[in-house]
């Protein structure tokens, strides 16, 4: 919204090319990283903090790692905070305390996701191969080589696929309700729907368990559209919250009947960020154990049909798997694990990528 | 609620239009009389509007001012049934376009709102929707068939001023392009579904300084087309585009607005008959 934004692209290209012809290219200063005081106040504090855990150790006779680390890094914040102070001011050195506590905090929570993930990796790819995608466990004995978790794939796509189906349009048009409508009966539904995500996935799974009796996938998609339909519900209201008054406004000046707000305009608008409260509930079914338990119950075998009979999901499988005290059935359960991390991974990855579009497209960033 | 028979009788130049959804075409293009008789309004039980009375002429272009918060934004939000679309809110008066009552039973609140088009003080256009889909989107919306629509297209944003512009990059997004650029494509898509009463929220109020004089040139051309309501907080915007004049004013706070004065523009502003005016647009206070 600046003058230039008007003007023809070429008069402007025009006058900053002209205004950079025939002179030497600037030098960019440095504005960010750290001076050669700032290096040295840091180099200082880290030879103190370890250098007061080690001795610590030696003089208590301590064992215990982390134990240590944490006294080297409460010491370096310590040193740090002391030595900025005497250069500069409290204040400053207050800011570089809290930079560093921040820098932490971060730094433990992506270590530990990424010791999780390597974890998981390193047990699972043992067994993780092509074989393992494409067969079932029916004939291979436990001691045996071979077999795989294609039954639990199959299960895990049908059931998910199902329940995601039938909560996707009730979510959304619950959504539209409670925020387009703004219906009479918008806060006892919120009410409800806010009490249903407190539910225990177990209890889910109980209550199908109860009601509609005998093993089937489709079972197993009943019980995970009552675990998420709440999740997503309210997530499909944020994103319906974050389509601007202003559109549906001028939706509304152009003479559109409100139906027709809501399916061309506002939808629309929402679409990508719909998708993700999609994935992300499906990211969340995928990796629901207990609501399969006495639903679908699980089997070894590949069962295509989700109406009938028992159907295995990648839950079900590792969890099978995981109690037998055998090496390779455990290898096979944390082979599964990987592969159900995998999936959710993709899922979340595909979310991030189609807000961010979202965001770029409405001028978010 | 007046009746209509006695309106009319002030058409007395004009064959009395009778207005049916057939004649909201481009058949009924042209400039319409709206007339707002008694309008008071309210938010709750907080009186916002008291009586206020206003002749927009065909035509021309009158422009709403005065101080923030006087009401003149929702005076102009009851010209096209808007103000009712926050909740709560309540209306008493009438408001007729060439006689006919936009509030009575023989029109319907989509129709009205064909007629009488509306820009916002914030450019809106559609993020879902390409340049060209935003400029259909009225006719989309509405259920208006549209004829041929490039002509539709073209003809619309020649009329806002932004063809030579966009004309080669029509699919590109509404929101890629600049504030003022945005506008204006608002304005193109108020304009396609051939309104006869265009009303513009404080237009330029988010712009710069070049696109507010584009926007008041696009006015000033459109003006020779449809009646055009403006308001505006720029007392120099009022006196370049607009023939008529309204000033509104809250006297006391917690007092609904009132119409202070309304007239020719050049009047208003160089020979008022109300001292509260003459200090309003002398910048003495506001």
């Amino acid at each position: 919204m600046t003058l230039l934004d008007d003007a023809p692209l070429a008069d402007g290209a025009g006058a900053a090319g002209g205004a950079a012809k025939g002179m030497p290219e600037q030098p960019k200063r440095k504005v960010r990283g750290l001076t050669r005081p700032e290096w040295a106040e840091y180099a200082i504090a880290l030879v103190a903090g370890i250098s007061l855990a080690l001795l610590l150790r030696t003089l208590l006779d301590w064992d215990d790692v982390m134990g240590s680390a944490i006294i080297a890094g409460i010491a370096f914040i310590g040193v740090h905070y002391l030595i900025v102070r005497e250069r500069t001011s409290p204040d400053v050195a207050l800011d570089k305390v809290v930079t560093t506590m921040m820098w932490t905090v971060g730094a433990v929570i992506v270590a530990m996701l990424l010791w999780m993930l390597s974890y998981v990796a390193v047990r699972g790819l043992k067994l993780l191969n092509w074989t393992f995608l494409t067969t079932d466990l029916s004939t291979t004995g436990s001691l045996e080589e071979g077999g795989g978790a294609l039954h639990a794939i199959i299960g895990t796509a049908e059931q998910v696929a199902i329940a995601t189906m039938v909560v996707v349009p009730v979510a959304v048009l619950t959504a539209v309700y409670l925020h387009e409508l703004k219906g009479r009966l918008a806060g006892l539904i919120r009410f409800v729907v806010d009490s249903l995500s407190g539910v225990p996935s177990i209890v889910a799974g109980l209550l199908i368990f109860t009601v509609w009796p005998g093993y089937a996938g489709i079972k197993a998609s009943a019980a995970l559209a009552i675990l998420t339909l709440p999740i997503v519900t309210r997530a499909s209201e944020e994103i319906l919250r974050t389509v601007p008054d202003s559109l549906r406004e001028a939706s509304l000046a152009l003479g559109a009947p409100q139906w027709k707000v809501v399916l061309r305009v506002v939808l629309p608008t929402a679409r990508t960020g719909l998708a993700t409260a999609t994935i992300l509930g499906v990211a969340r079914m995928a990796g629901e154990t207990a609501p399969a338990l006495y639903t679908a119950f699980g089997s070894a075998s590949v069962n295509l049909n989700p109406l009938n009979g028992s159907q295995s999901s990648l839950p079900l499988f590792v969890w099978d798997l995981i109690r037998v005290p055998d090496q390779r059935q455990n290898d096979r359960a944390w082979a599964g694990a990987l592969v159900l991390v995998i999936i959710v991974l993709v899922l979340f990855a595909t979310a991030r990528w189609l807000s961010a579009r979202a965001d770029k497209k409405l001028g978010r960033r | 609620m007046s009746t209509h028979l006695d309106h009319d009788q002030q058409h007395t130049t004009t064959e009395p239009p009778v207005l049916t959804p057939q004649h909201l075409g481009p058949a009924a293009q042209g400039a319409s009389s709206l007339t707002a008789t008694d309008v008071s309004c309210w938010f709750g039980s907080r009186q916002v509007l008291e009586r206020c009375s206003l002749s927009m002429e065909p035509g021309k272009v009158t422009a709403l001012i005065g101080p923030s918060g006087c009401g003149k934004s929702t005076f102009l939000r009851t010209l096209n049934r808007m103000h009712e679309v926050v909740p709560g809110a309540k209306i008493a008066g009438t408001v007729e376009l060439d006689g006919q009552d936009i509030y009575g039973e023989d029109l319907g609140v989509t129709e009205v709102r064909m007629a009488i088009g509306m820009v916002f003080q914030k450019p809106n256009p559609f993020p879902s929707m390409s340049i060209r889909d935003n400029v259909l989107a009225g006719l989309r919306l509405s259920g208006k068939s549209a004829g041929d629509k490039d002509t539709v297209v073209e003809e619309s944003l020649r009329r806002a001023g932004l063809w030579n512009e966009v004309k080669d990059r029509l699919h590109d997004g509404g929101m890629s392009l600049s504030g003022g650029q945005q506008q204006r494509l608002c304005i193109a898509r108020s304009l396609a579904v051939h309104p006869r009463v265009l009303l513009m929220d404080e237009p330029c109020s988010a712009l710069d300084p070049i696109s507010t004089r584009v926007v008041e040139e696009t006015v000033i051309e459109l003006a020779h087309q449809i009646t055009i309501v403006i308001v505006t907080h720029n007392m120099q915007q009022a006196q370049r585009v607009s023939s008529q004049c309204a000033f509104f004013l809250v006297e006391e706070q917690k007092q609904p607005g009132r119409i202070v004065e309304a007239g020719d523009t050049a009047t208003l502003f160089t020979n008022p008959k109300d001292q509260r005016t003459l200090d309003y647009v002398t910048g003495r206070f506001g």
